[in-house]
């Protein structure tokens, strides 16, 4: 992904910021689906405009127009950034190293787990170096296109970052 | 049979029940119970206070003991003495009673949190904070408490302390009360200074009484009571969970500040200057707070700014010289309050955690208990003839309307009781009826009776407790036995116009027209700009004048000021003076000489 949005890319993130503000002034949903057609057919009908300079303007227009006439506290989903519930369990999500931490009688809570713990740490640092070196080599050079890592390409292999994967904190304490 | 030492004994029976939970903890291995155990203990502990109640109201009997005495100086001496009068005696109950509700609800609320036990040990420190503070006939044991009281809300807003707005929301309340404890402790300096002691029998009378002690008070209780000026914390502290938010910000802690006024009345009653502040700051906060619960979309913020105006209310009442009534709000407004709370909490937890009332509509028929009791603590809320509210609030405006005092918080305080109704009704709208606007496929049921029990036992209590209470006690002030039906029917007329308002306000969202965006309209949703001019115009004008006087002000006062700069300013300001003078006007000079010497000479002649 470059550093700049395009075009299409603005124009959608105004769609979409325009119709959740709408939500938010529009309560029910009736009178939502009316002011949201209209929004809508607004944003079709210069939607077939080939002229750049002009379809710039006309984004410019719409986002001083937006400024203007959005909602002063916006709908937010509970767990998103600014939500009520957002990072409301972080505090629970420890990394797995402190279980190496733990003393003999606390193990002893979860014998199955830590018979087999050491074997898997055994394996997570034999395969790192496999795992880094694929990684390597399949990055391209000027920075990785997306988050989402690769599949094990060898038998025998296993998917970089696994581990980290697999020792990941659960979203919702039990 | 001592009357007296019976109701102390259970009075300390009540605190020693409730301690217990906290010295004995590990009598069983298994500690997975521990929620219920404290539950069961505030459960024990509400039925044990009821005997010292039921004695008082019978026998009007009071008590006051002192413990252990702290010899703290020669002539200074602090003794723990608790004082048990109808007011500890009556508030006991209702706070253990309220307090039980919300535990029980609390180990449904809480069920998924791995530290339930560290929750409800902090909530039972918090209502043993919370009673010593009540029971305290001495100010420096009420401090104790309100410290106390302090401390736990501050580890109970930041009980979910991942996310940073829960931690700038624990140090908004801690810095705001902060502020409000200065107040406190000047009384407390002054107190020692004139008269060497800190007990409330022992307080001057009122007529030698200076005002800055009191405005000392009116300051404690403007910290800790969110009264206008000292507010913001209040509804940053919603950001604890629902629990915390029922059981301190609206029916314990918060009245703290005003339980102090109450108890500190005897220097306040012949003061009109602090009777009169108490008055204005009251009205003031009660109307800011309803004009900010209007556009509020979140529904604890508008429980929470609920709150707030009806602590303004019970500051209007400390301000028109009626403690006891101020003391009755306090108890009937608990039960309503805290039962909203709950009911509000249930909903949230139904909806997995959505707050937001635009995304909660028709839950009349999903949730019928909860949404029935809601209905019933917001009719109390708005002062409903005959449930619980009706019987404090009703009296403090019909006192307000009687006495002859100030018209403009008269006037405040009931347009703040029409906002009253208008953002309950719309709060009730939107999240009972009409059509629903919740996700689909959200799995609801109220089938547990930990949610179900605690809210229809506050019901009930919303319902009977006003009546209960002044049907048992008699009023130590006479209130007004006649007015003209116009004023008798002042408060049911401006929550009737409230309630029609509000309808029409919602039919009008459901009309094809896009709201417009109007002055008042982005007040009340900016909570009156107050929360951005004070944290951040407040701080940077004293943070850059101390950083100026600490790197400035030496060298700008000694080397410019009273150096050459200063005698150089001097002098151009002197030689400025001069040289207008210099104007050279030849005829104006000598004529004004002439004119002069004639003057000299007629009035020698």
């Amino acid at each position: 992904m470059a550093a700049y949005l395009t075009h299409q890319q603005k124009v959608l993130r105004l769609y979409k910021k325009s119709l959740r503000h709408l939500e938010s002034w529009c309560i029910h949903r009736d009178k939502y689906r009316y002011f949201a057609c209209l929004l809508r057919d607004r944003f079709d009908k210069n939607k077939d405009m080939k002229d750049m300079v002009k379809a710039t303007e006309l984004l410019k227009a719409g986002e001083e127009e937006f400024w203007a006439s959005q909602h002063p506290q916006p709908y937010v989903f509970p767990d998103s950034p600014g939500g009520t519930a957002y990072e409301r369990y972080e505090l629970y999500k420890i990394p797995e190293w402190c279980l190496d931490f733990w003393h003999p009688s606390e193990k002893a809570m979860y014998p199955d787990y830590f018979a087999k713990r050491e074997q898997w740490k055994k394996l997570q640092r034999e395969s790192w170096e496999r795992e880094i070196k694929q990684l390597q080599e399949e990055t391209p050079a000027d920075g990785p296109r997306t988050e989402a890592l690769p599949p094990a390409r060898k038998e025998g292999h296993l998917p970089p970052m696994w581990w980290h994967h697999v020792t990941r904190p659960r979203e919702q304490p039990m | 049979m001592d009357l007296s030492l019976v109701l102390t004994t259970f009075m300390l029976l009540t605190l020693a029940v409730l301690s217990t939970p906290i010295l004995f903890p590990l009598l069983s291995d298994n500690l997975k119970s521990t929620p219920t155990i404290i539950t069961n203990t505030v459960k024990t502990s509400f039925l044990i206070s009821l005997i010292p109640m039921t004695i008082h109201i019978y026998s009007n009997s009071e008590s006051l003991i002192s413990l252990w005495e702290w010899k703290f100086i020669m002539n200074f001496k602090i003794p723990i003495s608790l004082k048990m009068d109808f007011y500890s005696l009556t508030f006991f109950p209702i706070a253990l009673f309220v307090s039980w509700s919300i535990l029980q609800f609390a180990t449904w609320y809480m069920a998924s949190d791995p530290y339930i036990t560290k929750f409800f040990t902090y909530l039972l420190f918090f209502l043993i904070a919370m009673l010593i503070l009540i029971l305290a006939n001495n100010l420096f044991i009420l401090f104790i408490g309100w410290e106390g009281v302090g401390i736990m809300s501050f580890l109970l807003i930041s009980w979910w302390h991942g996310r940073a707005e829960a931690n700038t929301a624990a140090l908004q309340a801690v810095l705001y009360n902060r502020v409000g404890d200065i107040g406190l402790i000047l009384c407390l300096a002054w107190l020692a200074t004139t008269m060497n002691t800190w007990e409330i029998q022992q307080l001057p009378s009122p007529h030698q009484t200076p005002t800055l002690p009191l405005l000392g008070l009116i300051l404690a209780a403007t910290g800790k009571s969110a009264q206008f000026g000292l507010h913001p914390w209040l509804p940053a502290a919603m950001e604890g969970p629902t629990p915390v938010s029922a059981l301190l910000h609206s029916s314990t802690m918060v009245v703290a500040g005003i339980f102090l006024l109450i108890r500190t009345h005897p220097l306040f009653s012949t003061n009109q200057t602090a009777l009169t502040l108490c008055l204005c700051l009251g009205a003031l906060s009660t109307l800011f707070a309803a004009t900010c619960a209007l556009t509020q979309n979140d529904i604890k913020k508008i429980i929470a700014f609920s709150t707030s105006s009806q602590l303004g209310l019970m500051m209007v009442t400390i301000g028109l010289n009626l403690p006891q009534l101020a003391f009755l709000h306090i108890s009937t407004h608990a039960f309503f309050k805290a039962m909203l709370f709950l009911c509000s909490g249930s909903i949230i937890h139904n909806l997995n955690g959505e707050q937001d009332i635009r995304k909660m509509g028709g839950l009349q028929k999903m949730l019928p208990t909860t949404t029935a009791c809601l209905t019933i603590g917001n009719l109390a809320l708005m002062g409903t003839p005959f449930l619980a509210g009706f019987y404090s609030k009703d009296q403090i405006i019909e006192n307000l309307n009687t006495s002859y005092l100030n018209t403009w918080a008269l006037l405040l305080t009931l347009l703040a009781t029409t906002f009253t109704a208008v953002y309950t009704i719309r709060m009730t709208v939107l999240v009972q009826t009409g059509f629903v606007r919740i996700p689909p496929l959200t799995p609801m049921n109220e089938n547990n009776p930990a949610v179900t029990s605690p809210i229809t036992r506050l019901a009930l209590g919303s319902i009977t407790a006003g009546f209960l209470i002044t049907s048992y006690i008699l009023p130590t002030k006479t209130p007004p036995m006649t007015m003209p039906l116009s004023i008798k029917v002042t408060a049911l007329v401006v929550t009737a116009l409230g309630i029609a308002l509000a309808l029409e306000l919602s039919k009008l969202t459901q009309t094809l027209l896009l709201t417009k965006q109007t002055p008042l309209y982005n007040f009340s949703t900016s909570l009156g700009y107050f929360n951005p001019l004070s944290h951040r115009f407040n701080t940077t004008i004293l943070l850059t004048g101390g950083q100026n006087i600490a790197s400035h002000l030496i060298d700008l006062s000694w080397y410019k000021k009273f150096g050459p700069e200063g005698l150089a300013t001097l002098q151009l300001m002197a030689s400025k003076i001069t040289t207008t003078l210099h104007s050279g006007l030849i005829k104006a000079y000598l004529s004004s000489f002439a004119l002069s010497m004639f003057i000299i000479l007629i009035s020698t002649y």
